[in-house]
């Protein structure tokens, strides 16, 4: 193989053999390298497979089609520098560039350099040449052998990447090649570049009768042998070599899965709304139920009891139909012990729920009592569909009776505490028109029996809305219009008290005369309530009480440190025709010269203007800016006048009753009155105007309610409603926006009566009342007639 | 605490009156004036009703709140009071 390879082999260094010929500009650093590889391998006498990567690249070769410019021998890169490879020879050991191919480059070029050292030191010219030769030939065929094995390994190397220009930069101008070759079609022309000698190293040769002939030849002989057998030669042994791999053991883990829990909830508006906005409320809520939730005891079930303490404080509504229906099942189980939680939990509830009881009560009531109360608020019947048949003819009866006045009883304040007390004074209050004060106590009887005062709701009939027990029987009673809540209370022992509802069912007694050194000692009989918008210093004030009482004073009060004070307003005198001292008139005596105050009423207009009916049965008309004298005195009556009312629709005109069994109309200029009015023989208690009708108006005998209207007769009453047996009327009260009267008795009732069918009036009413009394008046001397 | 007995009492003697129910905020009755199972029963339906009932008022304008609720039927009326954490049944007959 040798020889043969000898007689191939002599050829001048830097001749080409055909197929190692490269042919471009580009290319003839590989070649270059090509050469160089192949003469490394020779000398090298083991291969390294990284040097025969570089082989792998002939296969590239014939891949790439790359331009050939003819007889380019030079290569330049991109700086327009001359890179043509240089003899590897005198080519230092490349530079280390930044591509890590080129490291194999560099080795190989590195190897080469040393190889180069060890082939001209080791080796005589003509072996080496031979060897050259051998070398070139059997790197020729070892390279072809190995191409094979280098396609395996390194079957995608790619030229341009496997062969690193050695002083340029090649890629980028093989990379502008390509693209060019995008562009156009491009002739492909080989040739022959000229060869570049990389390394010539010249064969030595000596002579055959050298002296170190024979080692030489050995030597050679040695290498041959070693080239031929190395195929199958026992010396070298392909081994392989394995890693052990361990055997695999399988462990597996489980672990617990994640318990997964839906929860849903359903979200209204309304909720975002109270998270939103109150969510202090909430938690006092929340901290109450929570002590409500521990008081159930051991008889309840745990679950339940969680339950509810869990869920109490939300409001959003999560799908609890389950629980709902288990809490039902819990419910009926606890039955027996319903009794014991439910005590621990109306403490909680007592405070709260009475609204809703109070609500509920009225509802309840109003069920019942619905024609009654629409009787009253004028409104329509509803006519239930249940109603008997007995009952639907006695109301078609009654519709279809001719319009004539009736008085149809509606129903009745009481409740236990006040039957058997008898009713002296009722009271609207200003504001609200459903509430009405009535205030208890016996008159007549010598013993002091307590007196109670009941504010009613007309709502309720059955139970008033608060009550207060007082000392003593109350004898009059007024609202205040400017604090409605306030509630003035005159008692039979003289006390005056004012009464503030504080809420639902707490009054409290704020003010009260008992320490004041002024005040009556006798009953107080009239209480009134009236703006003054002058006082007597000409300042304003504003709302004062006035109150006449039995000691015969009118006085004023006002709220001073300790409580009420008064200031005497007027001292009602007995003026006796008979006697009158020409000396001073106030002469104090022993005896008291006042007399009794029984009535009092401030005109509705002029508020400094005010009438008193005395036990003499004098009326006086007195003004608040005169503390001595009356500016007026009727005289009608010779017993006590028990009742005064101005008209509140005819200015002027007032009423007077008194138990002498007469009613009188006065009007304010004339010292007589205009007309009277009497009926039966009894004692006059009441009277009193409707507020609706100018000449309607009330009268309460002992045993009868009397309705008089004055359009229609002026001898008779209208409309005349005997009490109950065994029960006498005591005070009277028209109520303002509707046509009913309240009458109270003495046996604690307070009936309200319907007026139906009165001829309504309006302005023309009062017209006709003026009407009446001047003509009444011009003949007053003439046509009056005293019972 | 009295007070409300004393309430309970005077609406449980009111003309027509059949029952009183109270339960609360979940429907369990506390207290009751019928038998054990009509009381169940009512204070299951009603529950749901006025929770129905509130939040049909409560999602048109969210400051505003029930206050009162009646069924009226052939043969009664059964009203209902909502507070925040209890119902007051009550079923009248109004035309004894």
């Amino acid at each position: 193989m040798a020889t043969s390879a000898h007689n191939k082999a002599p050829r001048m260094p830097g001749e080409e053999r055909p197929s190692s010929r490269t042919t471009t500009i580009s290319v003839s650093g590989i070649h270059g390298a090509h050469q160089s590889t192949r003469d490394t391998n020779s000398i090298i006498g083991f291969p390294s497979r990284k040097h025969f990567r570089v082989g792998g690249g002939s296969k590239v070769l014939e891949k790439s089609a790359l331009q050939t410019p003819r007889q380019v021998v030079r290569v330049f890169d991109e700086e327009d520098n001359d890179v043509t490879p240089q003899p590897l020879y005198q080519a230092h050991p490349a530079a280390p560039h930044a591509k890590s191919c080129r490291l194999f480059l560099d080795e190989i070029s590195a190897g080469s350099a040393s190889d180069q050292t060890t082939a001209t030191g080791s080796f005589t010219m003509p072996f080496s040449r031979s060897m050259f030769g051998s070398s070139r030939i059997s790197s020729q065929s070892t390279i072809e052998s190995l191409n094979e094995e280098i396609e395996d390994t390194f079957s995608k190397w790619e030229m341009p990447i496997s062969f690193p220009d050695v002083q340029g930069k090649r890629n980028t101008v093989k990379e502008h090649v390509a693209k060019d070759m995008l562009k156009e079609v491009t002739d492909v022309y080989i040739s022959e570049a000229d060869s570049i000698s990389l390394l010539d190293i010249p064969s030595t040769l000596m002579s055959v009768e050298a002296d170190d002939t024979e080692v030489i030849m050995e030597k050679n002989n040695q290498y041959a042998e070693l080239c031929r057998t190395r195929m199958g030669n026992n010396k070298y042994v392909d081994r392989a070599v394995q890693t052990l791999n361990g055997a695999a053991k399988n462990k597996q883990v489980q672990s617990d899965s994640n318990v997964m829990v839906d929860s849903a909830t359903t979200v209204t508006s309304w909720d975002i709304y109270d998270a939103l906005i109150r969510p202090e409320q909430h938690e006092e809520v929340s901290s109450r139920e929570q002590e409500g939730a521990e008081y159930p005891g051991a008889a309840v079930d745990p679950n339940s009891g969680a339950e509810r303490s869990a869920s109490v404080g939300s409001t959003a509504s999560t799908a609890s139909t389950a629980s709902a229906a288990s809490s039902l099942n819990d419910g009926e189980a606890l039955g027996s012990s319903l009794n014991t939680e439910s005590d621990l939990q109306l403490n909680v509830l007592s405070e709260t729920f009475q609204h809703c009881l109070l609500v509920m009560e009225r509802s309840i009531l109003r069920n019942t009592l619905q024609p009654e109360l629409a009787a009253y608020r004028q409104l329509p019947v509803i006519e239930e569909s249940q109603v008997k048949p007995g009952t639907v003819e006695k109301r078609q009866e009654d519709t279809e009776s001719p319009r004539s006045p009736a008085v149809e009883r509606l129903w009745a304040f009481s409740y236990e505490r006040s039957r058997g007390r008898s009713v002296s004074s009722m009271a609207w209050n200003k504001i609200n028109p459903d509430f009405l004060a009535v205030g208890y106590g016996e008159l007549g009887s010598s013993e002091q029996k307590a007196g109670l005062v009941c504010c009613w709701c007309l709502t309720n009939p059955t139970w008033p809305e608060w009550d207060v027990q007082c000392d003593s029987a109350v004898t009059s009673l007024d609202f205040s219009s400017i604090n409605p809540s306030q509630l003035a209370v005159g008692m039979r022992d003289g006390t005056i008290a004012v009464y503030k509802v504080n809420s639902q069912h707490n009054v409290s007694c704020v003010l009260s005369s008992s320490q004041c050194p002024n005040r009556h000692l006798n009953p107080v009989w009239q209480l009134r309530w009236t703006q003054q918008e002058l006082n007597l210093t000409g300042d304003e004030m504003g709302e004062s009480l006035f109150s006449v009482a039995a000691d015969g004073r009118i006085s004023r009060w006002f709220i001073c440190s300790s409580g009420l004070d008064c200031t005497d307003l007027m001292k009602l005198k007995k003026i006796q025709h008979t006697k009158k001292k020409a000396g001073g008139t106030r002469t104090e005596s022993v005896l008291s010269a006042l007399t009794p105050g029984l009535c009092l009423d401030f005109h509705p207009t002029d508020s400094s203007v005010y009438l008193v009916g005395t036990w003499e049965g004098l009326i006086h008309k007195c003004s608040c800016s005169n503390n001595e004298q009356f500016l007026e005195t009727y005289r009608k009556h010779f017993c006590p006048v028990n009742s005064i009312k101005w008209s509140p629709l005819s200015p002027g005109v007032f009423l007077s009753c008194s138990s002498d069994w007469t009613i009188q109309l006065w009007q304010q200029d004339h010292q007589n009155p205009v007309m009277g009015f009497s009926s039966t023989q009894t004692a006059v208690c009441a009277v009193d105007w409707s507020p609706k009708w100018p000449t309607v108006f009330g009268a309460i005998h002992e045993g009868q309610l009397e309705i008089w209207d004055l359009s229609s007769s002026i001898l008779d009453p209208v409309l005349v409603q005997p009490a109950a047996a065994g029960v006498q009327m005591k005070s009277l009260l028209f109520a303002t926006q509707t046509d009913c009267v309240l009458v109270g008795d003495s046996d604690g009732q307070v009936t309200v009566y319907q007026l139906k069918n009165l001829r309504a009036g309006g302005s023309s009413q009062v017209d006709l009342l003026e009407g009446l009394i001047c003509s009444a008046s011009q003949n007053s001397f003439k046509k009056y007639t005293q019972m | 605490m009295a007070e409300v007995e004393e309430t309970l009492k005077r609406i449980q003697s009111q003309n027509g009156v059949q029952g009183i129910i109270i339960i609360n905020s979940e429907g369990i009755p506390i207290k009751t004036t019928l038998d054990n199972a009509s009381t169940v029963q009512y204070a299951g339906l009603i529950h749901q009703l006025v929770m129905k009932a509130r939040s049909t008022v409560r999602d048109i304008d969210p400051q505003n709140d029930l206050t009162f609720l009646r069924i009226r039927s052939k043969k009664n009326e059964i009203m209902i009071a909502p507070d925040k954490d209890y119902f007051l049944i009550v079923i009248q007959n109004p035309s004894d």
